[in-house]
């Protein structure tokens, strides 16, 4: 197994240290640099091109979310994992709207950030459990009080099969492939989705994805 | 304590004596003023209704006078007519009836002449008494004439008729017209005293004007001066009180502020600080807990978790009372994100619907109105949930041009707007009223509750 390089950036030392030390504990992981804050954080993943950058949300000098959205547009191939100490759904969009694959709570890293680590190297979106419990009864509870219908039935078959698939992370291509299906009319289908669900951006549709308790947070 | 008691009192008296003191002038002036005017009214009444009197007495007493002495006048003639007839006439028999006439003018003429002597005034009692003298002359002489016979009637008669009767009728008839020159003289002065008596009238009613008119300047010029004095008095403890008032409503914002930093600083320290410290210690107690596996018995390991476990309990509680000071995606999303937050927080703990409908452009406001708005809605929906019995909230916020509108409706119970004042509300109030803005509930048990604040921008600096 190839081992995953990484980069873990977060302001407090105990903190750093003490990740390193849970990573760097479990085979196949290798901690290639570490950053005090956001900018330095983004020098060390353009110099490293680490497989995946673990990011606090809130550091000095550039924000976890801002330094997600360099390394993502210089590093398309570079996985990012937020931790953060917010669990709401607010938090969580930006971060997946800054490039994230991942969004920790930091009370529960030290459980989850290992399984996190691994799902996001293999392309996959993570959340902490509780993320993924919360937004899914907030869900429920804003569609009662909305009275609006779910949006989610309106799906056929095929498009939900392919949301999933877009929840993984995977790009349109690889959806055809595994699906047997042309490319156009795997963007037809997702257009199709996207305009009942009235969600315009991967993040949007991530973030649905978890609302509606379809991504496994194992 | 005790000074400052003294002066109060003292003050207080200082301004009470003066007002009673002003009370009695006020009073005493304006009652003498009025009994002035009464009395000088009763005066009037009394006047006219003596001159009417004067007047009528003056008519009636000349009148009567004058009839009785016309009356003398004409019985005057008639004798003299009498007279000449039984004189001249030869037959006896018809002399005889007209010496009767004669006696019979006679009689009335001494009727007349009594009932004048009733009403003789002193200044024509001299000409009266002439007259008078004249008259029983008249008489005297004209009594021994009835006894003459045919034949000395026709001797004397003539003669007698010419230099006693007629000359003597002469001279009583021009007495009798000073007589009655003296009547009309008397008449004259009648009215003289009556317009005399209106004269003096005139005066006193001058004079008594003149009074009042002084004693009404003299009484306006005062009562002026005192309200201009009150009215002074109030309008400096009128801006006294507007002037305490500014500094409290100053105060109370400061207050506000303050709190609200002090609140942010607090939330931040404990958030970043004692909750990374926390998260640290969570993360070092794993690597503990790994790095004693190979090496110790289960027993260990418990006791780490349980430390754990109590480290995360705390951790909980830190964010807890961090987010409950001051929501840190305030600041770090906006508004609309913490107010979402909060109502899914409220919705989560009491399950009650909790709708927020928010204009985007609603965030880019500064920042001292996201924190007016989201204390407002934090605190109503702090008050719904204890007191509403609400199952629905909705919150709206909306921005129109230069004004932000927020509006929390529930469909609760209502309660009495004019009679329930708590802290809430007021500190609602008082939020809203420091950026200019107003307050407005409205509620009834049919429909609920519906708070509804605007916030008015000066300048838009977001």
């Amino acid at each position: 197994m190839r081992e995953i390089r990484l980069v873990l950036a977060d302001d407090h030392n105990v903190m750093r240290r003490g990740l390193r030390l849970l990573l760097e504990s479990q085979p196949g992981f290798l901690v290639v640099g570490e950053a005090a804050d956001g900018r330095q954080a983004v020098e060390q993943a353009l110099a490293l091109k680490p497989d995946v950058v673990v990011l606090d949300i809130a550091m000095p000098n550039m924000s976890g979310t801002e330094a997600a959205q360099r390394i993502r547009e210089a590093l398309p191939a570079t996985a990012i994992v937020i931790l953060s100490m917010h669990s709401d759904e607010s938090y969580v969009l930006r971060a997946l709207k800054a490039g994230a694959k991942a969004y920790l709570l930091k009370d529960s890293a030290e459980g989850d950030l290992v399984d996190a680590i691994r799902a996001v190297s293999e392309g996959k979106a993570f959340f902490s459990p509780e993320i993924s419990r919360v937004m899914a009864e907030d869900y429920v509870r804003e569609m009662r009080t909305r009275g609006a219908q779910d949006s989610y039935e309106l799906l056929t078959a095929r498009e939900r099969e392919i949301l999933h698939l877009i929840t993984e992370g995977k790009p349109n291509k690889e959806i055809a492939t595994l699906l047997g299906l042309s490319l156009y009319t795997v963007e037809t289908h997702r257009r199709n989705l996207q305009e009942k669900l009235k969600l315009h951006s991967v993040a949007e549709l991530i973030l649905y994805s978890v609302r509606k308790g379809l991504v496994s947070s194992r | 304590m005790v000074t400052a008691q003294g002066i109060g009192r003292r003050d207080v008296h200082r301004t009470g004596k003066p007002v009673t003191g002003s009370r009695i002038a006020l009073i005493a002036g304006f009652g003498g003023l009025l009994i002035i005017i009464a009395l000088s009214g009763l005066d009037g009444l009394r006047v006219l209704r003596k001159v009417r009197q004067e007047d009528d007495l003056i008519r009636r007493q000349f009148l009567l006078r004058n009839h009785l002495l016309n009356d003398i006048r004409s019985e005057l003639y008639l004798s003299g007519t009498w007279v000449r007839d039984y004189l001249l006439d030869p037959d006896p028999s018809r002399a005889a009836t007209f010496g009767a006439s004669l006696e019979n003018v006679h009689r009335e003429m001494d009727v007349a002449l009594a009932s004048y002597e009733r009403l003789v005034e002193p200044r024509e009692s001299k000409e009266y008494g002439e007259l008078r003298a004249q008259l029983m002359h008249y008489w005297n002489l004209l009594g021994p004439v009835l006894e003459w016979s045919a034949a000395e009637r026709q001797r004397r008669g003539y003669a007698f008729l010419r230099d006693e009767v007629f000359a003597r009728r002469t001279a009583m008839l021009e007495i009798a017209g000073r007589i009655g020159d003296i009547n009309e003289e008397q008449l004259n002065a009648g009215n003289q005293r009556v317009v005399d008596l209106l004269d003096s009238f005139q005066t006193r009613l001058l004079l008594t004007l003149t009074l009042v008119l002084g004693l009404g300047l003299l009484m306006a010029a005062f009562t002026m001066r005192r309200i201009l004095h009150l009215e002074d008095h109030a309008q400096a403890r009128y801006l006294e009180v507007v002037e305490a008032r500014s500094q409290l409503t100053s105060l109370s914002a400061r207050l506000v502020e303050t709190q609200e930093t002090e609140r942010r600083a607090l939330a931040r320290e404990l958030h970043d600080e004692v909750g990374q410290s926390l998260s640290a210690a969570l993360i070092e107690l794993r690597n503990l807990s790994n790095a004693l596996a190979g090496f110790f018995e289960e027993g260990a390991r418990a006791r780490v978790e349980s430390v754990r476990g109590l480290v995360e309990g705390t951790l909980k509680v830190v964010r807890n009372m961090s987010l409950l000071l001051r929501p840190s995606m305030l600041d770090d999303l906006g508004l609309i994100p913490a107010l979402r937050w909060q109502a899914r927080e409220v919705s989560r703990r009491t399950g009650m619907d909790v709708l927020v409908e928010a204009d985007p452009e609603s965030d880019s406001i500064p920042d001292e109105y996201k924190t007016c708005i989201y204390r407002v809605v934090q605190e109503a929906l702090h008050n719904c949930e204890r007191h509403s019995g609400a199952a629905a909230i909705r919150i709206e916020v909306q921005r129109t041009g230069d004004e932000l509108i927020l509006r929390i409706a529930d469909n609760g119970h209502g309660f009495d707007v004019s009679r329930s004042h708590g802290l809430g509300l007021l500190g609602m109030e008082e939020r809203a009223a420091h950026l200019g803005g107003a307050l407005r509930v409205r509620s009834n048990s049919k429909d609920g509750t519906t708070l509804e604040v605007e916030l008015p921008f000066r300048e838009v600096t977001a």
